[in-house]
Protein backbone atom coordinates (compact mmCIF):
# COMPACT_ATOMS: atom_id res chain seq x y z
CA UNK A 1 0.00 0.00 0.00
CA UNK A 2 2.13 2.82 -1.27
CA UNK A 3 -0.65 4.77 -2.52
CA UNK A 4 0.94 8.84 -1.93
CA UNK A 5 -0.77 10.73 1.13
CA UNK A 6 -3.27 13.26 -0.76
CA UNK A 7 -4.68 10.57 -3.02
CA UNK A 8 -5.52 8.02 -0.04
CA UNK A 9 -6.53 11.40 2.27
CA UNK A 10 -9.18 12.37 -1.05
CA UNK A 11 -10.61 9.09 -1.24
CA UNK A 12 -11.46 8.32 2.29
CA UNK A 13 -12.88 11.90 3.02
CA UNK A 14 -15.25 11.10 -0.31
CA UNK A 15 -15.86 8.00 1.60
CA UNK A 16 -17.24 9.30 4.45
CA UNK A 17 -19.04 12.33 3.00
CA UNK A 18 -20.82 10.07 0.70
CA UNK A 19 -21.86 7.20 3.97
CA UNK A 20 -22.94 10.40 5.90
CA UNK A 21 -24.83 11.85 2.80
CA UNK A 22 -26.70 7.98 2.29
CA UNK A 23 -27.16 8.44 6.12
CA UNK A 24 -29.02 11.58 6.15
CA UNK A 25 -30.71 10.39 2.81
CA UNK A 26 -31.83 7.35 4.38
CA UNK A 27 -33.06 9.34 7.36
CA UNK A 28 -34.86 11.73 6.34
CA UNK A 29 -36.20 10.93 2.25
CA UNK A 30 -37.21 7.42 3.17
CA UNK A 31 -38.43 7.56 6.97
CA UNK A 32 -41.40 8.68 8.74
CA UNK A 33 -39.72 11.54 10.29
CA UNK A 34 -40.59 13.17 6.72
CA UNK A 35 -44.31 13.16 7.79
CA UNK A 36 -44.36 13.79 11.32
CA UNK A 37 -44.73 17.54 11.35
CA UNK A 38 -43.03 18.86 14.02
CA UNK A 39 -45.13 22.23 14.26
CA UNK A 40 -47.47 23.77 16.73
CA UNK A 41 -50.23 21.89 17.08
CA UNK A 42 -53.71 21.55 19.36
CA UNK A 43 -55.53 18.64 20.72
CA UNK A 44 -59.19 17.45 20.12
CA UNK A 45 -60.90 14.78 21.51
CA UNK A 46 -63.43 12.18 19.91
CA UNK A 47 -64.60 9.61 21.44
CA UNK A 48 -65.85 6.06 19.02
CA UNK A 49 -68.06 3.18 19.85
CA UNK A 50 -65.46 1.27 17.55
CA UNK A 51 -62.03 2.38 16.59
CA UNK A 52 -61.16 -0.76 14.43
CA UNK A 53 -57.51 -1.18 13.57
CA UNK A 54 -57.16 3.08 14.17
CA UNK A 55 -52.95 2.98 15.80
CA UNK A 56 -51.53 5.65 17.43
CA UNK A 57 -49.76 8.60 14.69
CA UNK A 58 -52.53 7.48 12.14
CA UNK A 59 -53.40 10.18 10.06
CA UNK A 60 -56.14 12.43 10.71
CA UNK A 61 -57.77 14.43 7.24
CA UNK A 62 -59.97 16.83 5.98
CA UNK A 63 -60.42 16.58 2.70
CA UNK A 64 -58.31 13.84 1.84
CA UNK A 65 -55.67 16.17 3.35
CA UNK A 66 -53.42 15.29 6.09
CA UNK A 67 -53.49 17.84 8.96
CA UNK A 68 -52.24 15.96 11.98
CA UNK A 69 -52.22 12.99 13.77
CA UNK A 70 -54.17 9.98 16.57
CA UNK A 71 -51.87 11.20 19.65
CA UNK A 72 -53.38 8.81 22.09
CA UNK A 73 -56.02 5.87 22.36
CA UNK A 74 -57.49 4.79 25.49
CA UNK A 75 -60.32 2.80 26.61
CA UNK A 76 -61.95 4.90 29.49
CA UNK A 77 -62.57 2.14 32.16
CA UNK A 78 -66.41 1.19 33.05
CA UNK A 79 -67.39 3.12 29.75
CA UNK A 80 -67.46 1.57 26.43
CA UNK A 81 -65.79 4.47 24.29
CA UNK A 82 -62.70 4.90 23.02
CA UNK A 83 -61.34 7.93 23.69
CA UNK A 84 -59.02 9.05 20.93
CA UNK A 85 -57.06 12.21 21.38
CA UNK A 86 -56.26 13.85 18.16
CA UNK A 87 -52.99 16.08 17.50
CA UNK A 88 -53.48 18.73 15.19
CA UNK A 89 -52.23 21.61 13.22
CA UNK A 90 -52.43 24.74 14.40
CA UNK A 91 -52.95 26.14 11.12
CA UNK A 92 -56.43 24.10 10.91
CA UNK A 93 -57.52 25.54 13.52
CA UNK A 94 -60.83 26.76 12.17
CA UNK A 95 -62.93 23.79 12.41
CA UNK A 96 -66.31 24.05 13.04
CA UNK A 97 -67.97 22.52 16.61
CA UNK A 98 -70.97 20.16 14.61
CA UNK A 99 -67.93 18.64 12.66
CA UNK A 100 -68.34 14.75 12.15
CA UNK A 101 -64.79 12.36 12.33
CA UNK A 102 -65.68 9.47 11.04
CA UNK A 103 -62.43 6.17 11.10
CA UNK A 104 -62.15 5.18 7.45
CA UNK A 105 -60.06 2.89 5.76
CA UNK A 106 -57.92 3.31 2.65
CA UNK A 107 -58.82 1.07 0.26
CA UNK A 108 -60.06 -2.81 0.91
CA UNK A 109 -56.75 -4.01 2.96
CA UNK A 110 -55.43 -0.66 4.11
CA UNK A 111 -54.75 1.41 7.48
CA UNK A 112 -57.34 2.65 9.69
CA UNK A 113 -57.58 7.18 9.31
CA UNK A 114 -59.45 9.93 10.83
CA UNK A 115 -61.58 12.17 8.32
CA UNK A 116 -62.93 15.36 9.52
CA UNK A 117 -66.29 16.01 7.45
CA UNK A 118 -66.90 20.24 8.41
CA UNK A 119 -69.91 21.02 9.69
CA UNK A 120 -72.28 24.56 9.33
CA UNK A 121 -71.62 25.27 12.88
CA UNK A 122 -70.31 29.26 13.07
CA UNK A 123 -68.95 28.59 16.33
CA UNK A 124 -65.47 26.90 16.43
CA UNK A 125 -64.43 23.85 18.65
CA UNK A 126 -61.42 25.22 20.81
CA UNK A 127 -58.34 23.30 21.22
CA UNK A 128 -58.63 20.88 24.06
CA UNK A 129 -62.13 20.85 23.14
CA UNK A 130 -64.39 17.15 22.20
CA UNK A 131 -65.41 16.66 18.91
CA UNK A 132 -69.30 15.41 19.84
CA UNK A 133 -70.21 13.96 16.16
CA UNK A 134 -68.49 10.96 15.63
CA UNK A 135 -68.73 7.74 13.10
CA UNK A 136 -67.34 4.43 14.60
CA UNK A 137 -65.23 2.33 12.10
CA UNK A 138 -67.63 -0.37 10.23
CA UNK A 139 -66.66 -3.62 11.13
CA UNK A 140 -66.88 -5.91 7.72
CA UNK A 141 -68.25 -8.65 9.94
CA UNK A 142 -71.12 -6.26 11.15
CA UNK A 143 -72.02 -5.21 7.42
CA UNK A 144 -71.77 -8.62 6.01
CA UNK A 145 -73.70 -10.20 9.04
CA UNK A 146 -76.71 -7.33 8.17
CA UNK A 147 -76.15 -7.49 4.50
CA UNK A 148 -76.77 -11.34 5.16
CA UNK A 149 -79.36 -10.52 7.86
CA UNK A 150 -77.33 -12.37 10.45
CA UNK A 151 -76.36 -9.65 12.33
CA UNK A 152 -78.34 -11.13 15.48
CA UNK A 153 -76.04 -12.06 18.75
CA UNK A 154 -76.58 -15.51 19.64
CA UNK A 155 -75.02 -17.94 21.35
CA UNK A 156 -73.63 -18.78 24.65
CA UNK A 157 -71.05 -17.37 27.11
CA UNK A 158 -67.93 -16.15 29.69
CA UNK A 159 -66.15 -15.18 32.68
CA UNK A 160 -63.71 -13.06 34.40
CA UNK A 161 -60.07 -12.49 34.76
CA UNK A 162 -60.38 -15.48 33.17
CA UNK A 163 -63.67 -15.88 31.63
CA UNK A 164 -64.52 -18.49 29.51
CA UNK A 165 -67.21 -18.52 26.25
CA UNK A 166 -68.43 -20.89 24.27
CA UNK A 167 -68.57 -21.09 20.28
CA UNK A 168 -70.13 -23.29 17.74
CA UNK A 169 -67.40 -21.75 15.36
CA UNK A 170 -63.82 -20.06 16.52
CA UNK A 171 -62.44 -20.27 12.75
CA UNK A 172 -59.13 -19.73 13.27
CA UNK A 173 -58.92 -18.15 16.61
CA UNK A 174 -55.70 -18.95 18.43
CA UNK A 175 -54.68 -18.76 22.09
CA UNK A 176 -52.79 -15.08 22.47
CA UNK A 177 -55.65 -13.41 19.84
CA UNK A 178 -56.31 -10.29 21.57
CA UNK A 179 -59.46 -9.78 23.46
CA UNK A 180 -61.21 -6.26 22.58
CA UNK A 181 -63.62 -4.31 23.09
CA UNK A 182 -64.73 -1.13 21.33
CA UNK A 183 -61.51 -1.94 19.26
CA UNK A 184 -59.34 -1.65 22.02
CA UNK A 185 -57.48 -4.57 23.22
CA UNK A 186 -57.89 -5.69 26.94
CA UNK A 187 -56.95 -8.69 26.92
CA UNK A 188 -55.74 -12.01 25.12
CA UNK A 189 -57.12 -15.78 24.41
CA UNK A 190 -55.35 -17.87 26.73
CA UNK A 191 -56.84 -21.42 25.55
CA UNK A 192 -59.06 -23.01 23.25
CA UNK A 193 -60.52 -26.39 23.29
CA UNK A 194 -62.55 -28.45 21.62
CA UNK A 195 -65.40 -29.82 24.23
CA UNK A 196 -65.39 -33.40 23.72
CA UNK A 197 -69.35 -33.55 24.99
CA UNK A 198 -70.82 -30.43 24.18
CA UNK A 199 -68.66 -30.69 20.76
CA UNK A 200 -68.29 -27.00 20.70
CA UNK A 201 -65.01 -24.99 21.43
CA UNK A 202 -64.43 -23.80 24.75
CA UNK A 203 -62.53 -20.69 24.96
CA UNK A 204 -60.78 -19.10 27.97
CA UNK A 205 -60.13 -15.02 27.78
CA UNK A 206 -57.67 -13.77 30.00
CA UNK A 207 -59.24 -9.87 30.88
CA UNK A 208 -56.89 -7.01 32.04
CA UNK A 209 -58.10 -6.24 36.06
CA UNK A 210 -58.58 -2.61 34.78
CA UNK A 211 -61.38 -3.37 32.79
CA UNK A 212 -63.71 -4.92 35.74
CA UNK A 213 -67.27 -3.05 34.90
CA UNK A 214 -67.98 -5.12 32.10
CA UNK A 215 -71.67 -6.00 32.69
CA UNK A 216 -72.18 -9.69 32.85
CA UNK A 217 -74.83 -10.33 30.08
CA UNK A 218 -71.78 -8.69 27.33
CA UNK A 219 -71.42 -10.69 24.01
CA UNK A 220 -68.17 -12.33 23.27
CA UNK A 221 -67.99 -12.66 19.09
CA UNK A 222 -65.14 -13.90 16.85
CA UNK A 223 -64.27 -11.15 14.31
CA UNK A 224 -61.49 -10.46 11.57
CA UNK A 225 -59.22 -7.87 11.19
CA UNK A 226 -60.22 -6.67 7.81
CA UNK A 227 -60.99 -8.93 5.08
CA UNK A 228 -57.79 -10.96 5.66
CA UNK A 229 -56.50 -10.85 9.07
CA UNK A 230 -55.88 -12.66 12.03
CA UNK A 231 -59.18 -13.41 14.17
CA UNK A 232 -59.68 -11.76 17.45
CA UNK A 233 -62.66 -12.16 20.23
CA UNK A 234 -64.43 -8.73 20.43
CA UNK A 235 -66.46 -7.75 23.36
CA UNK A 236 -70.01 -5.89 22.77
CA UNK A 237 -70.97 -4.55 26.55
CA UNK A 238 -74.60 -5.40 27.63
CA UNK A 239 -76.42 -3.64 30.39
CA UNK A 240 -76.72 -5.76 32.89
CA UNK A 241 -75.46 -4.05 36.02
CA UNK A 242 -73.71 -6.65 37.78
CA UNK A 243 -69.92 -7.33 36.56
CA UNK A 244 -68.38 -10.04 35.30
CA UNK A 245 -66.25 -11.76 37.58
CA UNK A 246 -63.23 -14.48 37.44
CA UNK A 247 -64.50 -17.78 36.09
CA UNK A 248 -67.99 -16.56 34.96
CA UNK A 249 -69.13 -18.00 31.47
CA UNK A 250 -70.33 -15.38 29.12
CA UNK A 251 -73.60 -16.61 27.37
CA UNK A 252 -73.99 -14.59 24.48
CA UNK A 253 -71.86 -15.54 22.24
CA UNK A 254 -71.39 -14.95 18.59
CA UNK A 255 -69.10 -17.44 16.33
CA UNK A 256 -66.56 -17.11 13.72
CA UNK A 257 -68.17 -16.24 10.09
CA UNK A 258 -66.90 -18.49 7.41
CA UNK A 259 -66.69 -16.02 4.17
CA UNK A 260 -67.18 -19.06 2.02
CA UNK A 261 -70.27 -19.81 3.95
CA UNK A 262 -71.70 -16.33 3.24
CA UNK A 263 -70.45 -16.28 -0.26
CA UNK A 264 -71.92 -19.69 -0.87
CA UNK A 265 -75.31 -19.21 0.78
CA UNK A 266 -75.41 -16.09 -1.51
CA UNK A 267 -74.80 -17.80 -4.31
CA UNK A 268 -77.09 -20.85 -4.40
CA UNK A 269 -79.78 -18.80 -2.92
CA UNK A 270 -81.70 -18.98 -6.35
CA UNK A 271 -81.77 -22.54 -6.25
CA UNK A 272 -84.74 -24.24 -4.51
CA UNK A 273 -82.62 -27.13 -3.13
CA UNK A 274 -80.50 -24.81 -1.47
CA UNK A 275 -83.32 -21.95 -0.60
CA UNK A 276 -84.21 -23.78 2.66
CA UNK A 277 -81.07 -24.44 3.69
CA UNK A 278 -79.97 -20.67 3.40
CA UNK A 279 -83.07 -19.81 5.07
CA UNK A 280 -82.51 -21.68 7.89
CA UNK A 281 -80.68 -19.36 10.67
CA UNK A 282 -77.79 -18.09 9.03
CA UNK A 283 -75.66 -16.77 12.23
CA UNK A 284 -74.86 -19.69 13.69
CA UNK A 285 -74.90 -22.58 11.15
CA UNK A 286 -71.13 -23.70 10.94
CA UNK A 287 -72.24 -26.87 8.20
CA UNK A 288 -69.66 -26.32 5.61
CA UNK A 289 -70.97 -25.69 2.09
CA UNK A 290 -67.65 -25.13 0.74
CA UNK A 291 -67.33 -23.95 -2.75
CA UNK B 1 -2.08 -17.19 19.42
CA UNK B 2 -1.88 -20.70 17.93
CA UNK B 3 -4.99 -22.32 18.64
CA UNK B 4 -3.89 -25.70 17.01
CA UNK B 5 -1.82 -25.90 19.22
CA UNK B 6 -3.79 -25.83 22.85
CA UNK B 7 -7.20 -27.45 20.77
CA UNK B 8 -5.32 -31.05 20.19
CA UNK B 9 -6.97 -32.60 17.09
CA UNK B 10 -10.34 -33.18 18.06
CA UNK B 11 -12.90 -30.82 15.52
CA UNK B 12 -14.98 -29.76 18.19
CA UNK B 13 -12.20 -28.74 21.11
CA UNK B 14 -10.38 -26.95 18.25
CA UNK B 15 -13.10 -24.99 17.47
CA UNK B 16 -13.68 -23.99 20.95
CA UNK B 17 -9.95 -23.18 21.14
CA UNK B 18 -10.52 -20.86 17.97
CA UNK B 19 -13.49 -19.18 19.59
CA UNK B 20 -11.71 -18.91 23.07
CA UNK B 21 -8.14 -18.01 21.12
CA UNK B 22 -10.20 -15.11 18.87
CA UNK B 23 -12.25 -13.78 22.21
CA UNK B 24 -8.95 -13.35 23.83
CA UNK B 25 -7.22 -10.85 20.57
CA UNK B 26 -10.05 -8.94 21.17
CA UNK B 27 -9.44 -8.07 24.56
CA UNK B 28 -6.05 -7.43 23.19
CA UNK B 29 -6.68 -5.25 20.22
CA UNK B 30 -9.06 -3.27 22.52
CA UNK B 31 -6.14 -2.81 25.07
CA UNK B 32 -4.29 -1.71 22.05
CA UNK B 33 -6.80 1.60 21.05
CA UNK B 34 -5.25 4.06 23.29
CA UNK B 35 -1.62 3.33 22.22
CA UNK B 36 -2.55 2.91 18.24
CA UNK B 37 -3.77 6.72 18.42
CA UNK B 38 0.13 7.76 17.61
CA UNK B 39 -0.72 5.47 14.69
CA UNK B 40 -3.22 7.55 13.06
CA UNK B 41 -2.10 7.95 9.80
CA UNK B 42 -2.18 4.43 9.42
CA UNK B 43 -5.51 3.93 10.67
CA UNK B 44 -7.15 6.50 7.98
CA UNK B 45 -4.82 4.81 5.47
CA UNK B 46 -6.82 1.55 6.59
CA UNK B 47 -9.95 3.66 6.46
CA UNK B 48 -9.03 4.79 2.83
CA UNK B 49 -8.52 0.71 1.90
CA UNK B 50 -11.52 -0.82 3.74
CA UNK B 51 -14.01 1.86 3.31
CA UNK B 52 -13.57 3.85 0.49
CA UNK B 53 -11.95 1.46 -1.99
CA UNK B 54 -14.75 -1.03 -1.29
CA UNK B 55 -17.91 1.66 -2.50
CA UNK B 56 -17.75 0.35 -6.46
CA UNK B 57 -18.32 -3.07 -5.23
CA UNK B 58 -21.49 -1.74 -2.71
CA UNK B 59 -22.85 0.29 -4.79
CA UNK B 60 -23.28 -1.88 -7.52
CA UNK B 61 -24.10 -4.76 -5.66
CA UNK B 62 -26.91 -2.56 -3.67
CA UNK B 63 -28.03 -1.69 -6.99
CA UNK B 64 -28.80 -4.94 -8.29
CA UNK B 65 -30.45 -6.20 -5.12
CA UNK B 66 -32.86 -3.48 -5.16
CA UNK B 67 -33.70 -4.08 -8.56
CA UNK B 68 -33.79 -7.88 -8.70
CA UNK B 69 -36.31 -7.26 -5.33
CA UNK B 70 -38.79 -4.84 -6.76
CA UNK B 71 -38.84 -6.82 -9.80
CA UNK B 72 -39.61 -10.07 -7.87
CA UNK B 73 -42.19 -8.04 -5.19
CA UNK B 74 -44.23 -6.66 -7.94
CA UNK B 75 -44.55 -9.90 -9.55
CA UNK B 76 -45.57 -11.68 -6.23
CA UNK B 77 -47.77 -8.35 -5.02
CA UNK B 78 -49.38 -7.58 -8.44
CA UNK B 79 -51.49 -11.01 -7.53
CA UNK B 80 -52.90 -9.14 -4.45
CA UNK B 81 -53.02 -6.10 -6.66
CA UNK B 82 -50.77 -4.61 -3.96
CA UNK B 83 -48.23 -3.23 -5.98
CA UNK B 84 -48.27 -0.12 -4.59
CA UNK B 85 -46.49 -1.08 -1.58
CA UNK B 86 -43.59 -2.89 -3.16
CA UNK B 87 -41.96 0.25 -2.24
CA UNK B 88 -42.51 -0.20 1.63
CA UNK B 89 -41.25 -3.66 1.16
CA UNK B 90 -38.24 -3.47 -0.49
CA UNK B 91 -37.03 -0.16 2.19
CA UNK B 92 -38.13 -2.34 4.96
CA UNK B 93 -36.34 -5.78 3.61
CA UNK B 94 -33.23 -4.03 2.84
CA UNK B 95 -32.82 -2.25 5.96
CA UNK B 96 -33.53 -4.26 8.18
CA UNK B 97 -32.11 -7.54 7.11
CA UNK B 98 -30.38 -7.39 3.30
CA UNK B 99 -28.35 -4.09 3.69
CA UNK B 100 -26.46 -4.88 6.82
CA UNK B 101 -25.91 -8.82 6.02
CA UNK B 102 -24.94 -8.28 2.38
CA UNK B 103 -23.29 -5.68 2.79
CA UNK B 104 -21.15 -7.29 4.98
CA UNK B 105 -21.29 -10.51 3.64
CA UNK B 106 -19.02 -8.43 0.74
CA UNK B 107 -17.25 -6.73 3.41
CA UNK B 108 -15.66 -10.06 4.35
CA UNK B 109 -14.74 -11.11 0.88
CA UNK B 110 -13.52 -8.03 -0.34
CA UNK B 111 -11.49 -6.36 2.58
CA UNK B 112 -11.49 -9.35 5.21
CA UNK B 113 -9.32 -11.60 2.98
CA UNK B 114 -7.27 -8.81 2.18
CA UNK B 115 -6.76 -8.14 5.69
CA UNK B 116 -5.87 -11.62 6.71
CA UNK B 117 -3.73 -12.19 3.63
CA UNK B 118 -1.81 -8.87 3.81
CA UNK B 119 -0.95 -9.70 7.70
CA UNK B 120 -0.43 -12.97 6.63
CA UNK B 121 2.02 -12.48 4.77
CA UNK B 122 3.57 -9.77 7.03
CA UNK B 123 3.88 -12.83 9.22
CA UNK B 124 5.28 -15.38 6.75
CA UNK B 125 7.76 -12.63 5.40
CA UNK B 126 9.12 -11.91 9.35
CA UNK B 127 7.60 -8.43 9.06
CA UNK B 128 6.07 -8.87 12.27
CA UNK B 129 8.93 -10.14 14.17
CA UNK B 130 10.96 -7.28 12.30
CA UNK B 131 8.31 -4.64 14.31
CA UNK B 132 8.78 -6.23 17.96
CA UNK B 133 12.77 -6.12 16.88
CA UNK B 134 12.05 -2.50 16.46
CA UNK B 135 9.98 -2.03 20.00
CA UNK B 136 6.80 -0.94 17.66
CA UNK B 137 4.22 -2.73 19.34
CA UNK B 138 2.83 -4.88 15.95
CA UNK B 139 -0.80 -4.95 17.53
CA UNK B 140 -0.84 -1.13 18.22
CA UNK B 141 0.15 -0.73 14.42
CA UNK B 142 -0.93 -3.81 12.47
CA UNK B 143 -4.12 -4.89 14.04
CA UNK B 144 -6.03 -2.50 15.67
CA UNK B 145 -5.74 0.41 13.11
CA UNK B 146 -7.74 -2.28 10.65
CA UNK B 147 -9.84 -2.78 13.47
CA UNK B 148 -11.09 0.28 14.06
CA UNK B 149 -10.75 0.96 10.34
CA UNK B 150 -12.93 -1.58 9.33
CA UNK B 151 -15.77 -0.78 12.26
CA UNK B 152 -15.89 2.53 11.30
CA UNK B 153 -16.12 1.99 7.58
CA UNK B 154 -18.90 -0.98 7.59
CA UNK B 155 -22.13 1.41 8.64
CA UNK B 156 -21.32 4.08 6.37
CA UNK B 157 -21.12 0.97 3.99
CA UNK B 158 -24.20 0.07 4.77
CA UNK B 159 -25.53 3.27 4.25
CA UNK B 160 -24.56 3.55 1.18
CA UNK B 161 -25.77 -0.12 -0.12
CA UNK B 162 -29.21 0.72 1.71
CA UNK B 163 -29.60 4.06 -0.84
CA UNK B 164 -28.32 2.52 -3.69
CA UNK B 165 -30.64 -0.20 -3.24
CA UNK B 166 -33.76 2.10 -2.65
CA UNK B 167 -32.59 4.00 -5.80
CA UNK B 168 -32.48 0.34 -8.04
CA UNK B 169 -36.00 -0.29 -6.63
CA UNK B 170 -36.99 3.23 -7.27
CA UNK B 171 -35.58 2.79 -10.83
CA UNK B 172 -37.10 -0.50 -11.76
CA UNK B 173 -40.58 -0.05 -10.05
CA UNK B 174 -41.32 3.43 -11.41
CA UNK B 175 -39.26 3.92 -14.12
CA UNK B 176 -39.84 0.37 -15.86
CA UNK B 177 -43.27 -0.99 -14.18
CA UNK B 178 -45.17 1.92 -13.58
CA UNK B 179 -45.70 2.44 -10.09
CA UNK B 180 -46.83 6.07 -8.83
CA UNK B 181 -43.88 7.90 -7.99
CA UNK B 182 -45.95 9.68 -5.25
CA UNK B 183 -47.33 6.33 -4.02
CA UNK B 184 -44.12 4.86 -4.07
CA UNK B 185 -42.85 7.46 -2.22
CA UNK B 186 -45.22 8.00 0.58
CA UNK B 187 -45.85 4.48 1.42
CA UNK B 188 -42.24 4.08 2.11
CA UNK B 189 -42.09 7.45 4.76
CA UNK B 190 -45.30 5.77 6.02
CA UNK B 191 -44.22 2.62 7.71
CA UNK B 192 -39.71 2.95 7.82
CA UNK B 193 -39.16 4.09 11.21
CA UNK B 194 -36.35 6.01 11.91
CA UNK B 195 -35.79 4.37 14.89
CA UNK B 196 -36.58 0.58 14.60
CA UNK B 197 -35.37 0.35 10.91
CA UNK B 198 -32.80 3.12 10.23
CA UNK B 199 -30.91 3.21 13.83
CA UNK B 200 -31.76 -0.53 15.15
CA UNK B 201 -31.27 -1.82 11.62
CA UNK B 202 -28.76 -0.26 9.64
CA UNK B 203 -26.76 1.45 12.14
CA UNK B 204 -26.54 -0.84 14.80
CA UNK B 205 -26.55 -4.11 13.03
CA UNK B 206 -23.84 -2.80 10.31
CA UNK B 207 -21.71 -1.63 13.02
CA UNK B 208 -22.01 -5.36 15.17
CA UNK B 209 -20.92 -6.96 11.63
CA UNK B 210 -17.86 -4.68 11.03
CA UNK B 211 -16.43 -5.42 14.40
CA UNK B 212 -16.85 -9.36 14.04
CA UNK B 213 -15.95 -9.29 10.65
CA UNK B 214 -12.28 -7.58 11.28
CA UNK B 215 -12.15 -9.22 14.47
CA UNK B 216 -11.84 -12.22 12.74
CA UNK B 217 -9.67 -11.24 9.64
CA UNK B 218 -7.27 -9.70 11.63
CA UNK B 219 -7.08 -12.45 14.20
CA UNK B 220 -6.87 -15.14 10.97
CA UNK B 221 -3.91 -13.13 10.08
CA UNK B 222 -1.97 -13.37 13.24
CA UNK B 223 -3.00 -16.75 13.82
CA UNK B 224 -1.88 -17.89 10.35
CA UNK B 225 0.99 -20.91 10.17
CA UNK B 226 3.78 -18.40 8.51
CA UNK B 227 3.77 -19.94 4.88
CA UNK B 228 2.64 -19.22 1.93
CA UNK B 229 -0.06 -22.53 2.61
CA UNK B 230 -1.03 -21.07 5.84
CA UNK B 231 -2.12 -18.07 4.20
CA UNK B 232 -4.29 -19.57 1.68
CA UNK B 233 -6.06 -21.96 4.56
CA UNK B 234 -6.41 -18.26 6.78
CA UNK B 235 -8.25 -16.51 4.16
CA UNK B 236 -10.31 -19.24 3.20
CA UNK B 237 -11.31 -19.49 7.14
CA UNK B 238 -11.66 -15.53 7.46
CA UNK B 239 -14.52 -15.93 4.26
CA UNK B 240 -16.38 -19.28 6.18
CA UNK B 241 -16.26 -17.87 9.55
CA UNK B 242 -17.18 -14.49 8.47
CA UNK B 243 -20.15 -15.66 6.87
CA UNK B 244 -20.84 -17.86 9.96
CA UNK B 245 -21.03 -14.83 12.14
CA UNK B 246 -22.60 -12.54 10.17
CA UNK B 247 -25.80 -14.96 9.82
CA UNK B 248 -25.85 -16.15 13.36
CA UNK B 249 -25.36 -12.68 14.82
CA UNK B 250 -28.17 -11.37 12.34
CA UNK B 251 -30.36 -13.80 13.85
CA UNK B 252 -29.74 -12.95 17.45
CA UNK B 253 -29.41 -9.53 16.84
CA UNK B 254 -33.18 -9.41 14.86
CA UNK B 255 -34.44 -11.85 17.66
CA UNK B 256 -33.03 -8.91 20.52
CA UNK B 257 -34.05 -5.50 18.62
CA UNK B 258 -37.34 -6.64 16.82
Amino acid sequence: MSQPRSSYAIGTGLFIVLGFAALAYLATQTTSVANVHQGASYTLDARFANIGQLKERAPVKIAGVRIGQVQSITLLPGQEVADVTLSIDQRYNKIPQDSIATIFTSGLLGDQYIGIQYGTAKQLVAPGGTLVFTKPAQQLEEMLGKFFGAGGIADNLGGTYTVTARFTNVGTLAAGAPVKMAGVPIGSVQSVHADPLKLDADVTLAIDKRYNQIPDDSAAAVFTSGLIGTQYVAIQPGGSPDALKQGDEMILTQSAMQLEDLIGKFLVNGSPADKQAAGSVPASSSTARKH
Amino acid sequence: MNARRWGGSNVVTQTLAQIGACGLFLLTLLAAVPRSFQYFRETSRQLWFVGAMSLTIIMVCGLFVGMVLMLQLYHVLSIFGGTSASGMVVALSVYRELGPVVTALLFAGRAGTAITAEIGLMRATDQIAAMEMMAVDPIAYVATPRFLAGVAAMPLLCCVFCAMAVFGGHLVGVTWLGIDNGTFWSNMTAQVDLRTDIINGVLLKSLAFGAVVTLIAVYQGFATAATSEGVAHATTRTVVASSIAILALDFVLTAFLM
